[in-house]
């Protein structure tokens, strides 16, 4: 019984994992078509935020839910007005760029704060499970993903804001002759992509370490998880994590890790075969 | 002057005809009064943490030898290059080290990979090269002299330790690349030999940030001592998410790898408080000649010197052991050196007596079973003079005189 919430708890953590780390992404790359090669680096950029205002002295919530949000949409901010606004529409430039600025962010965190590995340990203590034991913080590492991922959702659907958003990401000449500035709501759209990738890079902080280059380790798992998840954004994502975060979290369990994550690519590539649009376009009808 | 293309040819050909020929003057060194020696470390880039220090050990043992009037009356300068960890610059800067500034000694190419890009440079250019990082061992080559552990020396005492007072069942939990595979074979060994079980062999590759189900697993095997060859920034992420899931004070961690990187200054107290590691040195060594030795370091490098593990250590007793091979020998001529180093070079250092191994061309040495509280290591058990492992007399190079691949354990 207790090995079985065990399994449990591996099984949701992982696909909240992949929902953390591919959200930001979901809005940069599922909604405007920007390939962002650079999202692996906003990640990191959260986790330094994090580490570095903690080591300042604020709060670590403070650092976590606020300080590296904000510090990841001001850089995301600065790169999409220098680099990424004159490249919208062209998908494989953006690609390019993004894959230079990701590199120059590596660089000039590294020339910045060197190549060692900082952190900050993680809070709440552990809670016990029969005879195992898990982290606190995990647990509510899981709520905090489940709340952004519904508040994402509710953004999108239910504000104004939300339905201007898609309707200049889906017909930018149409918005347009509404009255819409889609200059600005691109912008927007791309800052509070930044962000997001921001905070999950400042939550995952405490339970890995902080180094330039650790963004290689999330933005493969990212792409595959938005690419396979496909149209509808959230709603996409979310299933998607749900079918590939269980098969690798359990086969890294009952096999090996490696297994697991060849196991996470050959299920993508299995999915995109079935449906060359992603997971979404069995309800979407496919567009 | 018009110069005309015939002549122009002609005089370039001879001035390179003459600048090479300079280049190959045997022992040009005889007339100068320095005698060179490379230091090849990853001194930028991800693995500068291991390449720094280590750099800085070889530093202060040629100020030391300058200090007390060189070598055979003879300054030693130390010619330093930045691998950039980068493993193409490495045979490159060998190959620049051997024949630019016709160096009598290289030492560095810490990882694995560095070494094997850099070995058969010298062994070409007949450079002797010092190989200063612990590893997997195995390595019995003619032109190579390990100078730090190879594999048994670490993990032979640190099992037998760990067996006798922790328990009898080990759960490895590693990285997937070669040595931390090669490592793995040594538990099987070491369970045999000590009547110990071996719960799992899980190896995980470089770049897995979550250890969720990892530690899971290792949870349903109810091991009595996790063995951890987990290496790089990733892994600290299991160090975080084991003491994060209250593990750290259930179960002990015994590790051959942690700390090279000095992972205990970055991590908090609170997650690696109890780790149990096996290196030939660590910095708070009470002996006279450590307090020496670090005096020596402060001398060079401040009082803010990085730390001084059992990795970077091989930086100094590198460059020791070399220049006790010089005396003995009376000469920095490649045969006479390496004649010299395996007759059985004996130097005491910071780490204690320190002998070289003349079949297996690796070291003899003592190595400490160390834990850490609140980032400060404490000596748990000495083991004493260790000699290298012979691979069932396979490790010989005054039989294989021609040996130069890896040879690995056998259970």
């Amino acid at each position: 019984m207790d090995s079985f919430v065990m399994l449990c708890f591996a099984v949701v953590n992982s696909i909240a994992l992949l929902a953390l780390i591919s959200l930001g992404l979901a809005v940069i790359f599922g909604m405007m078509r920007v390939i962002n090669f650079a999202h692996g680096e906003f990640i990191m950029l959260g986790g330094y935020a994090t580490v570095i205002a903690n080591h300042a002295g604020v709060n670590l919530w403070l650092s976590m839910l606020v300080v590296a949000p904000m510090v990841v949409a001001l850089i995301g901010a600065v790169a999409e007005r220098l680099i990424v606004r004159r490249l919208y529409g062209h998908l494989v430039t953006t690609m390019l760029a993004t894959w230079g600025l990701s590199l120059f962010l590596i660089g000039a965190v590294t020339a910045i704060f060197g190549n060692t590995t900082m952190g900050v340990s993680a809070p709440l203590g552990n809670i016990p499970i029969g005879a195992y034991s898990i982290g606190a913080y995990q647990l509510l590492l899981i709520g905090i993903t489940a709340l952004l991922v519904v508040g994402s959702l509710l953004a999108l659907h239910w504000t104004k804001y939300g339905l201007i958003a898609r309707a200049a990401m889906q017909n930018s000449e149409m918005s347009a002759t509404l009255g819409i500035n889609c200059d600005r709501v691109y912008a927007v759209t791309f800052i509070v992509g930044a962000a997001i990738s921001g905070l999950a890079g400042a939550l995952l902080a405490p339970i890995s370490g902080v180094l330039p280059h650790m963004g290689a380790a999330y933005v493969a798992r990212a792409f595959v998880t938005v690419i396979s998840g496909g149209g509808a954004l959230i709603a996409g994502l979310l299933s998607a994590a749900t079918i590939l975060g269980p098969v690798e979290a359990m086969l890294s369990y009952f096999a090996t890790p490696v297994v697991g994550q060849a196991s996470l690519l050959l299920l993508a590539v299995i999915i995109l075969r079935l449906f060359p649009t992603g997971v979404s376009s069995l309800w979407t009808g496919g567009r | 002057m018009k110069l005309s293309r015939r002549s122009f040819l002609g005089t370039s050909a001879a001035l390179s005809a003459a600048s090479i020929a300079g280049s190959f003057a045997g022992g040009a060194w005889a007339a100068s009064d320095t005698i060179a020696i490379a230091s090849l470390h990853d001194l930028s880039g991800p693995l500068d943490i291991y390449g720094v220090p280590s750099n800085l050990c070889m530093k202060v043992a040629v100020e030391e030898i300058n200090g007390a009037g060189g070598l055979l009356g003879k300054k030693v300068e130390l010619k330093v290059y930045d691998g950039q960890s980068d493993i193409n610059k490495y045979p490159q800067y060998a190959q620049k080290a051997a024949l630019n500034d016709r160096v009598v000694m290289v030492q560095g190419a810490l990882s694995g990979a560095a070494r094997e890009a850099t070995r058969p440079v010298l062994r070409k250019y007949k450079i002797p090269f010092v190989y200063g990082s612990f590893y997997e061992g195995g390595l019995c080559e003619k032109n190579t002299f390990c100078v730090n552990t190879g594999g048994n020396q670490q993990v032979v005492p640190l099992l037998e330790w760990s067996f006798k007072n922790l328990g009898k069942k080990l759960y490895y939990i590693a990285s997937d690349y070669n040595a931390p595979r090669n490592f793995g074979i040594w538990n099987h060994v070491m369970a045999k030999r000590e009547g110990g079980q071996v719960l799992a062999d899980d190896y995980y590759p470089l770049d897995v940030t979550d250890f969720t189900a990892a530690i899971a697993k290792i949870q349903a095997a109810k091991p009595d001592v996790v063995h951890s060859c987990l290496v790089g920034g990733p892994a600290m992420s299991f160090y975080r998410q084991w003491a994060a899931a209250g593990m750290l004070k259930r179960i002990p961690i015994i590790s051959i790898v942690f700390a090279a990187g000095n992972e205990h200054e970055v991590l908090a107290p609170e997650e690696t408080d109890g780790l149990i590691v096996a290196y030939n040195y660590f910095q708070e060594l009470d002996t006279p000649k450590n307090k020496e030795f670090l005096a020596k370091v402060e001398a060079v490098a401040g009082k803010n010197h990085p730390y001084i593990n059992g990795e970077v250590f091989g930086g100094y007793s590198g460059v020791m052991l070399w220049a006790e091979a010089v005396k003995r020998a009376g000469s920095f001529e490649r045969e006479a050196v390496l004649a010299a180093l395996e007759s059985g070079i004996r130097w005491e250092g910071p780490a204690g007596v320190m002998t070289t191994d003349g079949p297996t061309h690796n070291t003899t040495q003592d190595v400490h079973i160390i834990k850490v509280e609140n980032r400060v290591w404490s000596l748990i058990e000495k083991k004493e003079q260790i000699p290298p492992d012979t691979y069932g007399g396979k490790c010989n190079v005054f039989t294989n005189p021609n040996q130069t691949d890896f040879l690995m354990p056998q259970i």
